[in-house]
């Protein structure tokens, strides 16, 4: 079974994120990059499926400017096989990029596309179920588990009030949650393996998509500043606050 | 001298600083009273928070007046019980002297009291486009104060230094009760003695630092981490050799297996990899370029064919690099419950594995149920030791116990020119073995500074040595 994992490069995870003086977006010079946490749970579920022998091949892809094969050749070092990299300088939405990914399944014929559920830039997880509507494929999302069994898998999902597993028919989209797994290391011999293996560069015009970004962004900026706590004298003065300036008693 | 039953005591001493900047509720007496040591029952008379030097002072002044005793206090994360204050004495915290006083992007320093937090530092230099470079697991809690009378190292020593390296200048009040201005925080001042010295990692029994010019120094880019499994302790060594002769290295630390086991059981992190190895290397160096990082994978292979290593990972992004060091930073966490026996020994780079190997040989041989727990700065020669307590043995018999292995492990360290505090200082729990590390007529000379600036012995007493 072939699999196709979806990976994006997002600021780091741990970089506070710098707001841009002219509050047209978030600074990315010289901030330190990496791959969506997300997008890592995708690719390890990915690899634990070849591990099992379900999965039999593994590819990569990655929207973005030429420094995201970076985080392909992550992916690769985790256990993927190639890497597809659909290489643009422009904005992507949502959109865009399902109807990219679209593009990338007619070619290679996957039977589980496998995505994070959003990516921690622009928070939208939008893209997963976009692309399951365009392939015509059934869509599991929020999985906290992830079952191939036949022509079938069953993804348990994460709902409000407990879990919920679907059966979808194979060739299905899941997108990934938080307690999935736990991203493996990129280990030292790995990272030299994955110098070697296929990377392929396409544009978006190769794959027969022109980019028609939908949204403007008008600002960004920094959420309010918490107002600092105060100190109360006594307990009818903190009782008297809790239910006149807060008015959460 | 007039002799005051402690309640006068206690009431002169409340008209030397601001109104509640005294306490003497037994909460505060025990937390103020103790740092990370476990040994000593803390007994202080008062605790008391000065906001300015001139506070101090005054209660310097008082100390000397009525012969009182004088424990500084930081962030109480000392393992050597230099904070400790068991003997009556009056507990000076620096909590509210945490103030930045001012910060000089051209000389890239900064003026900090000496309460100022480590975190705060390094937090203050990043948000002004720098950075502080000394850091350890503590750097939450610990005092600039604290850091500089113990002249903290931690893990970033190979490339940074230790806390003495990025002391501009210093403010302290002496035992006798002056204020020095010292090396007025310039780069170069060959004028005669440089006081400053004497202050840093005297752990206040000279004087209390006041204030401190600290240098900054520019941010590491992409700092990326490795941590390689190793065949055999001696392969530590051979790999820090050989990464060394083509990169600098920000860290280089090592862990045994049983070490990270405990850190893993602890949570919040797991193994970086499958295979099992008695040791594991830390590497820290800033990957800087494409070529870097492929010169460090070069590095990495000819370290596996010469059979040192048998496997290894990377950090892919500050999240991993934040968990791996935490298979490092949180042993110290993790291991706590087990009432760790804990030795801080250095020696010259090149004798550490024949040091380490003698000491694990004598302890295994006398006490072959404890379990020993070995982790360390080991790029600075710094190794820590650690013997965890077994849980049937009770605590006074335990280190009873460890105080005979203290003497095996001291003699290997006077054999092999080492030291016996290579980073945690003297306190009272390293008192004893001092001479293992300095000749008679050198403590002989460390008693002469004393006397100079504290005659009458009012600051932290019997701290590193008795009179």
């Amino acid at each position: 079974m072939k699999v196709l994992v979806a990976v994006k490069r997002v600021i780091d995870y741990n970089v506070k994120v710098r707001v841009k003086a002219d509050n047209t977006g978030v600074d990315l010079t010289n901030v330190k990059m990496a791959m969506n946490p997300f997008c890592e749970i995708a690719v390890e579920e990915a690899v634990r499926l070849k591990e099992k022998g379900v999965a039999t091949e593994i590819v990569v892809v990655s929207i973005g400017p030429k420094t995201s094969q970076e985080q392909i050749r992550t992916a690769l070092a985790l256990g993927a096989d190639r890497g597809i990299q659909i290489e643009t300088d422009e904005e992507v939405q949502s959109l865009d990029a399902a109807k990219l990914l679209k593009a990338v399944v007619d070619k290679e014929q996957p039977q589980l596309v496998i995505l994070g559920k959003q990516s921690i830039d622009s928070d939208n997880n939008q893209t997963g179920q976009m692309l399951a509507a365009l392939a015509g494929m059934g869509q599991g999302t929020f999985a906290s588990e992830v079952v191939v069994d036949g022509d079938k898998v069953n993804v348990t999902r994460e709902v409000d009030g407990g879990l919920v597993t679907v059966g979808l028919k194979l060739p299905a989209v899941v997108t990934t949650d938080l307690r999935l797994n736990e991203p493996r290391y990129a280990s030292l011999p790995n990272i030299m393996k994955a110098k070697k293996k296929p990377l392929e560069s396409v544009s978006p015009a190769d794959l027969g998509v022109t980019l028609s970004p939908r949204l403007t962004t008008l600002k960004v900026e920094e959420p309010p500043k918490r107002a600092g706590g105060i100190k109360v004298g006594s307990v009818s003065e903190l009782v008297e606050k809790l239910k006149n300036e807060a008015k959460v008693i | 001298m007039t002799i005051h039953a402690p309640e006068q005591l206690i009431e002169e001493l409340k008209k030397l600083v601001d109104e509640g900047k005294v306490r003497t509720d037994a909460d505060s007496l025990a937390n103020f009273g103790k740092d990370w040591t476990k040994i000593y029952e803390p007994k202080p008379l008062a605790i008391v928070f000065p906001k300015t030097t001139e506070q101090v002072q005054a209660i310097v002044a008082f100390a000397n007046e009525h012969k009182l005793g004088l424990v500084p206090s930081g962030g109480r994360t000392g393992l050597s019980a230099g904070a400790v204050a068991s003997q009556g004495e009056i507990v000076v915290s620096f909590d509210y002297m945490n103030q930045i006083l001012d910060f000089n992007a051209a000389d890239r320093t900064v003026r900090c009291q000496a309460g100022v937090v480590t975190q705060q530092l390094q937090d203050f230099a990043e948000e002004n486009g720098l950075y502080y470079p000394v850091d350890f697991a503590s750097a939450g809690s610990s005092q600039l104060g604290g850091n500089l009378s113990t002249n903290a190292g931690g893990i970033k020593v190979i490339k940074y230094g230790m806390s003495r390296d990025w002391v501009a200048g210093l403010t302290v009040v002496t035992g006798k009760g002056d204020v020095l201005e010292l090396n007025k925080d310039l780069e170069k001042n060959n004028t005669g003695y440089d006081l400053r010295h004497l202050f840093i990692g005297a752990e206040g029994t000279l004087g209390f630092i006041t204030e401190a010019t600290m240098k900054l120094t520019r941010k590491p880019d992409n700092l990326t981490v490795l941590v390689l499994g190793l065949n055999d302790i001696t392969n530590t060594m051979d790999v820090l050799r050989t990464f060394q002769q083509s990169m600098d290295l920000t860290a280089y630390e090592f862990f045994s297996h049983q070490a990270m086991q405990h850190v893993i059981a602890h949570g919040g992190t797991s193994a970086p990899f499958d295979a099992d190895a008695p040791y594991y290397a830390l590497l820290e160096f800033e990957a800087t370029s494409e070529q870097k990082m492929d010169q460090a994978l070069e590095l990495f292979e000819k370290c596996v064919e010469e059979g040192w290593v048998v496997d290894g990972v990377v950090s892919q992004s500050e999240t991993q690099l934040n968990s791996l060091w935490r298979l490092r930073e949180g042993i110290s966490e993790s291991i706590a419950p087990h009432t760790p026996y804990k030795n801080d020994i250095s020696v010259v780079v090149s004798k550490v594995p024949a040091f380490l190997t003698e000491i694990d040989a004598v302890v295994r041989e006398h006490y072959p149920d404890f379990e020993i727990i070995w982790f360390g700065h080991i790029g600075d020669g710094n190794l820590h030791l650690n013997i965890l307590k077994p849980a049937a043995l009770a605590k006074e018999d335990f280190f009873k116990q460890c105080e005979k292995v203290n003497k095996w492990v001291f003699e290997i360290v006077e054999r092999h020119r080492g030291s016996i505090s290579a980073e945690h200082g003297v306190g009272l729990v390293k008192k004893d073995y001092l001479e293992y590390t300095r000749s008679p007529v050198e403590v002989a000379y460390l008693k002469g500074i004393k006397q100079v600036f504290d005659p009458n012995n009012v600051m932290n007493p019997g701290k590193i040595f008795d009179l």
